[in-house]
Order: C-alpha cells, then sequence, then structure tokens
C-alpha cells in the first residue's frame, strides 16, 4: 500500500527546520528554489515578448518536487528528466550561462544547436540525461544505467522523473516491472501535477493514487506533498538510500498543481479558477519554504534581499552570455552524427554562424 | 551450400568454433555465435540480454551455451518488453558497457521502435555521448513464416539518422562485421537473414581480430555486362543468376553493399562504371526502398555511364505473404533476375 509521508516533516529530524539538513544545505535548497522559481517567470516574460525562440514548458508550482528530489541525488548519481524539470536539473547542476544559450540556439548550449528550450541535459558534468519529448522515454535508459551501476558494484543510482500523464504509457510499467525484478538502484519520480496537457488525473488514472500502482510491482510506493519540500527531499533521500545500499526501487508520487499551461501558448482555460488559486495561494512551494527558513530564524530579510540579488545578476549574466554566444556553423550541420567524424572530441567552429 | 546444421550454434557451454565442419567451414549462424562468443570473452564490457537467449539460447539457438560460459548477468533474460530492452541497453551503454541486445524476430523491433529511432538512433547527434549498442535480429522471408516473422527492415531503420545498418550475405562478413559493431561506438542494427542461417558455410580466418568495415560494399562476382547490386539473401540469388546468365554469355557483376547505413557509393559506382548497366535487387519493399535509393544515386552519379536505365527489382509495396505461390510470386526469383538482365541488355 502506499503510505504518506507526515504532513508534520517539517518538525521531525535534526536541525532548525528537520530533514537533517545543515544550515548550509538548506540555504542552498532556498537558493535552489528560488532561482528555478525567477528563472521560470522571467523566460516565459521573454517568450511574451517574443525575446525568446522556440517553446516553453513552464515547471512553475511544481518545485518543490523538482528540486526536493533532485537535492537528494549525490553527484555520481544521474537523472532522467522530461521537458518540463528544468528546475531539477537546475538543482542537480547545470550552469545557467549553458542552458541559456540553449534556449537561444547557441554554440554554447549544452547540445550546440542541435536541441533547444528545455531539452537539454549534461551528462559528462551533471549527470543527466538530455531530455526527448516521447515520454517516457527515458524510463527504461535509466533501468540500464542502473543496471550498470548494479553490475559494477557501486552505490550510485539512477532516478527518473516523468509526469503524471507519462504513467499511462507501457514503457511506464515495462520500466518499474524490470526495475522491480532486478532490485536495480532506480528512484522513479512521478510529478502528479494533476494535467496531462488538458486531460485531469480523473481521465488518465483508475486507482486513486499514482504511488499505489508500486504494489503491482513489489516496490515501496510514496504519496508525498509536492507543497512540502522537505517532505519531497525526505522521501527522495530515503528511496536514494536504499537504492544505493541494494535495497532496489521506490515509487514516489508528488503531487502539485501545474500553475501555466503545457507549453507557453497554452492558456489552460480547462483548470479550474478555484484550483489554481487554491494552489498559488496556499500551496506554493518556494513561498511556503522561504517563509518557513524565515521564520525558524535559518535567513532573515537582509539574506533574502542578497539571494534576491544574487538571482537577478546571475540571470542578467546568462542572457547576455547566451546573446553573445555565437550561432552555429551551418557547414556543421552534418558533423557528430556518429563518433566517427571527431565532432563532439573536438571544440566546434565558433566562426561564421549567422543570425537566421 | 545446403547443409543444414540442426543443432545450436554452441552446444552446452563448448566454443561455437566446435560446431564448425571438419573442413573448418561454419554457417552463417555459427559464424555470428563465434563473433559473439570472442567478443565477449576479449571485452567483459560486452553483454548480451534479449528474450531466451539463456538456458534456451535463444529462438534461433545463436546463444545456446552461452549462459554456461558467461552466466546470467552476461547473457541476461528479459520480460517481453522490447521497449526496456532497448532502452536498458541504452542506459548501460551510456554508463560504459557495450550491450548486444537480441530480438527473436527482427519484425519484433517495431515494438521497440521508438526507444531504437528517437532515444538511440538522435543522441549522439543532440549530446556527443558515444552509444555502442547492437540490435540483432533476424530478418528476411522465403522461409513461409509469413507477414510477422519475415519482414526486411532496414529502410526503417537507415531512415533513423544515427543508426549504422548492417545486412551481411555470407558468414565471413557476418562474423567480421558483427565483431566490427560490437567494437563499434555508435549504435548498430544488425540484421541476420534467417534464409541464409544454416543454408550457406564458408572457411573463416582464424584470427580473433578478423574485422570486416562496416560502410564497405564488396564484389562478390567479377563481370563486365551488368552490375546486380544486391544485400543479405538477395546477394545469393543474384549469384545463382550470374552463373545462369554467363551459361548464355553474359557477364554480370554482383555488389554486395553488407551495409545499408553508411552506404557505400563509391564501389557501386565503380562497378556501374565498368559494365554500364545497373539492376539494383533488394528484398525490401520496392517502394522507397534500399533500392530506389540505391538507383537514384546511380542516376545522380553514374549517369555519363549509363547505357541504359538503372532498373530495380524489389517486392511489391503489400505484407510478406504466407503461401508458398503468394511468397514466390512477392520475393525477386532468379528468373525475374536474368529476365530484368535481358531487358537491360536490350538498350
Amino acid at each position: 500500500m502506499a503510505r504518506t509521508v507526515s504532513e508534520h516533516a517539517e518538525q521531525q529530524g535534526e536541525g532548525p527546520v528537520g530533514a537533517e539538513l545543515s544550515l548550509e544545505r538548506l540555504k542552498e535548497l532556498l537558493y535552489k528554489l528560488k532561482l528555478c522559481r525567477y528563472f521560470d517567470e522571467r523566460m516565459e516574460a521573454l517568450y511574451r515578448q517574443g525575446r525568446l525562440p522556440g517553446a516553453i514548458y513552464s515547471g512553475r508550482g511544481q518545485e518543490g518536487t523538482h528540486c526536493g528530489v533532485a537535492f537528494a541525488l549525490r553527484p555520481d548519481d544521474s537523472l532522467f528528466c522530461t521537458h518540463r524539470d528544468l528546475s531539477a536539473q537546475l538543482t542537480k547542476g547545470l550552469e545557467l550561462n549553458r542552458v541559456m544559450a540553449q534556449f537561444w540556439g547557441r554554440i554554447d548550449g549544452y547540445t550546440r544547436g542541435r536541441d533547444g528550450n528545455s531539452h537539454i541535459g549534461d551528462w559528462r558534468g551533471a549527470r543527466t540525461f538530455t531530455v526527448i519529448s516521447h515520454l517516457p522515454i527515458a524510463y527504461p535508459v535509466a533501468c540500464g544505467a542502473a543496471l550498470a551501476y548494479m553490475r559494477r558494484g557501486e552505490p550510485r543510482v539512477a532516478m527518473a522523473i516523468c509526469g503524471d500523464g507519462a504513467t499511462s504509457n507501457g514503457r511506464w510499467h515495462e520500466a518499474l516491472n524490470m526495475s522491480a525484478i532486478h532490485d536495480l538502484p532506480v528512484v522513479w519520480v512521478v510529478n502528479n501535477n494533476q494535467w496531462a496537457y488538458s486531460t485531469p488525473n480523473w481521465l488518465e488514472i483508475s486507482v486513486p493514487t499514482i504511488a499505489e500502482r508500486a504494489a503491482a510491482y513489489g516496490i515501496p510506493g510514496v504519496r508525498v506533498d509536492g507543497a512540502n519540500v522537505l517532505e519531497v527531499y525526505s522521501a527522495a533521500r530515503e528511496a536514494v538510500e536504499r537504492a544505493g545500499a541494494g535495497g532496489g526501487p521506490t515509487l514516489i508520487e508528488s503531487v502539485s498543481l501545474r500553475w501555466r499551461g503545457h507549453a507557453g501558448h497554452d492558456p489552460a482555460k480547462y483548470v479550474p479558477r478555484e484550483m489554481l488559486d487554491e494552489h498559488v495561494t496556499n500551496k506554493d512551494p518556494v513561498k511556503r519554504f522561504e517563509d518557513l527558513l524565515r521564520d525558524r530564524g535559518v535567513v532573515d530579510h537582509v539574506e533574502i534581499d542578497a539571494l534576491n540579488q544574487r538571482i537577478a545578476t546571475e540571470f542578467e549574466a546568462g542572457y547576455e552570455f547566451a546573446q553573445h554566444s555565437p550561432f552555429p556553423v551551418p557547414e556543421e550541420v552534418t558533423k557528430g552524427l556518429f563518433t566517427d567524424d571527431g565532432y563532439w572530441a573536438g571544440e566546434p567552429s565558433r566562426e561564421g554562424g549567422t543570425e537566421a | 551450400m545446403s547443409q543444414v546444421v540442426e543443432a545450436g550454434a554452441a552446444g552446452h557451454g563448448a566454443e561455437p568454433r566446435g560446431k564448425r565442419t571438419e573442413s573448418g567451414e561454419a554457417t552463417y549462424l555459427i559464424a555470428i555465435a563465434e563473433a559473439l562468443w570472442e567478443e565477449m570473452e576479449r571485452d567483459e564490457r560486452v553483454f548480451l540480454l534479449g528474450e531466451d537467449i539463456g538456458a534456451y539460447g535463444g529462438a534461433f539457438k545463436v546463444t545456446e551455451g552461452f549462459i554456461e560460459r558467461f552466466g546470467p548477468e552476461r547473457v541476461m533474460d528479459t520480460p517481453i518488453a522490447e521497449e526496456t530492452i532497448v532502452g536498458t541497453a541504452m542506459g548501460a551503454a551510456m554508463e560504459g558497457f557495450r550491450p548486444v541486445a537480441e530480438f527473436q524476430y527482427a519484425d519484433f523491433m517495431t515494438s521497440g521502435f521508438d526507444e531504437i529511432v528517437t532515444a538511440l538512433a538522435r543522441y549522439h547527434y543532440r549530446t556527443g555521448v558515444p552509444l555502442p549498442v547492437v540490435l540483432r535480429g533476424p530478418s528476411g522471408g522465403g522461409v513461409r513464416a509469413s507477414s510477422f516473422h519475415s519482414i526486411n527492415p532496414e529502410p526503417w531503420f537507415a531512415h533513423a539518422p544515427g543508426l549504422k545498418v548492417i545486412c551481411p550475405a555470407f558468414p565471413g562478413d557476418a562474423k567480421g562485421l558483427l565483431k566490427s559493431a560490437i567494437r563499434d561506438d555508435n549504435p548498430c542494427v544488425f540484421l541476420e537473414h534467417k534464409w541464409i542461417y544454416r543454408r550457406v558455410k564458408e572457411l573463416l580466418p582464424e584470427d580473433p581480430d578478423f574485422l570486416v568495415p562496416i560502410g564497405a560494399a564488396d564484389v562478390k562476382r567479377e563481370g563486365t555486362d551488368v552490375s546486380i547490386v544486391t544485400y543479405g539473401a538477395m546477394v545469393h540469388r543474384a549469384l545463382e543468376a550470374a552463373g545462369e546468365l554467363a551459361d548464355r554469355g553474359v557477364s554480370a557483376e554482383v555488389v554486395d553493399l553488407r551495409t545499408i547505413q553508411p552506404l557505400d557509393t563509391a564501389t557501386v559506382l565503380r562497378s556501374v562504371e565498368k559494365t554500364s548497366r545497373a539492376l539494383v535487387l533488394s528484398e525490401s519493399h520496392r517502394f522507397l526502398g534500399v533500392g530506389a535509393e540505391v538507383a537514384a544515386m546511380i542516376a545522380e552519379a553514374g549517369f555519363e555511364h549509363l547505357d541504359a536505365p538503372v532498373t530495380r527489382l524489389a517486392p511489391p509495396n503489400v505484407p510478406v505473404p504466407f503461401s508458398p505461390t503468394l511468397e514466390d510470386a512477392f520475393l525477386p526469383q532468379v528468373a525475374d533476375i536474368v529476365g530484368a538482365v535481358d531487358r537491360l541488355g536490350s538498350w
């Protein structure tokens, strides 16, 4: 059976707010949450002003899930995300400059302009899978990475995130089954934001919760409140430790609401107004965590102001970095399909790219 | 050419080489088993995964005896979940392994299609992450196996940029190309024609580092009057037809593509330059099949050498049928090849 992590996780554990996080780690988590929120809001503004090419897939309102689970990973652990989960990748360690360059199709983006927006990843650095739209296409791939860790006797884990919508796809079930058969060190995260594009939970899921589906595979299933980042973190931390110690996979369903549309073009009028108001007013994961740290005296308003300034400065620096990064050279369009030409082993040309 | 080896490739725990004939010849199936065995002995990062490949030894017994030698971790039986077989191979490759996934029939690659063409194929172009994955399975018709156990999926995969597509016709080529594929840092789709499995045998080089390069065609029979450009089981049909044509004074050259992607256009054009006539023969469908691409390439790049229009011979655009009369009508036959060459010669 699925279980619900205590709603009082904030009062549990050691330290001023629980979850056994040091003051530095708590402040770091607050920074990640606020950075991701700021990034999401500013990128949407640039998109609406016509200053950002391509598409945006806002993860606003779900930062508690994204930052909470990714914060539980260690540098060597791998993370397999969807386009909705950029906040998780930023938490895992993607560099803002290169993320921004990716959005503007520049050579310094993680995909060297071969892909855009949040179809991003950094396997060599932050150990994150480069996102693919088809969902949950990365779930089976996470099985393979986890198999590699297990075969080599490493304590590393693979974590994969998808939305509630992707849990209807056969691969979701295939991957959970495979991981359970072999006790693979995987943490399966479902960011249940209650809407698969315009389709609500009640038209996609035949049981009350996604977490209870874990019983079908004989693995633990946990349902947590995505508005409470410490509750999410604690569940993820426990799952990571279990998986890394040979205890097999865990399914974590983290419930929140998708505050914005499926993508930038979608006003999401199908989401009831009162549902949205309830989440924005009472279940904002960023505001709740900031308020908690203020209440417990972990941060004061001076530090918050400085944090806000730091984030704004970093964003502006990233924006400028992206605008000054060259476009890819057209002559290199056929390079790097295979390893044979060595394109990816070397540096790309930075001269001759012209703006479309 | 017709000797049938009914037992599995390897025997329990024995090296596949032990299954060669007394004169040292190996069937195509045993050659493939030898390649897998030798590469697994050479490189501990190589492992196999697939359905019923362990104790059962695989649907065609290619991996019979492997689990006794290499154990269940390196000969990994999987659930019937092709998307997850491909995804697991991909993830393990991202973390430094060199997986070889078996499909019971190439037909079932469609059950893993999205992971193959969307995830595996496109990943390196977008990220630079090497993906040493081999997906192998029996393809092709002529064995009365009907629609779901006979397809030639090579055009689908050759059309997905980022995959190398290999279709050998002879045991030596199969062994050398499979070893090259396993050592390659890119995803390879390795299609083993099941009609050839136990019908064709050859002497193989003893060198365990004998490799056949991916992307190199091979002239299997020299000729001066017409080039028959083909691959897979059709190579054997073409050679038979070339024999009949020789009896009538027509000298046909048979070019075995061996690899569909990358395509060795230089060898094809060199042959056409010599013969001035090209018959492109394939077992994949005529409509948008491998033959369509090869014929277009010859017409564009070799026009000045041609004395006749490039001609295609390939199955019609219907599923592979079961009844012998229908399947024989579907697949190009020796008489069809001879007839097509005759028409080319009339120009």
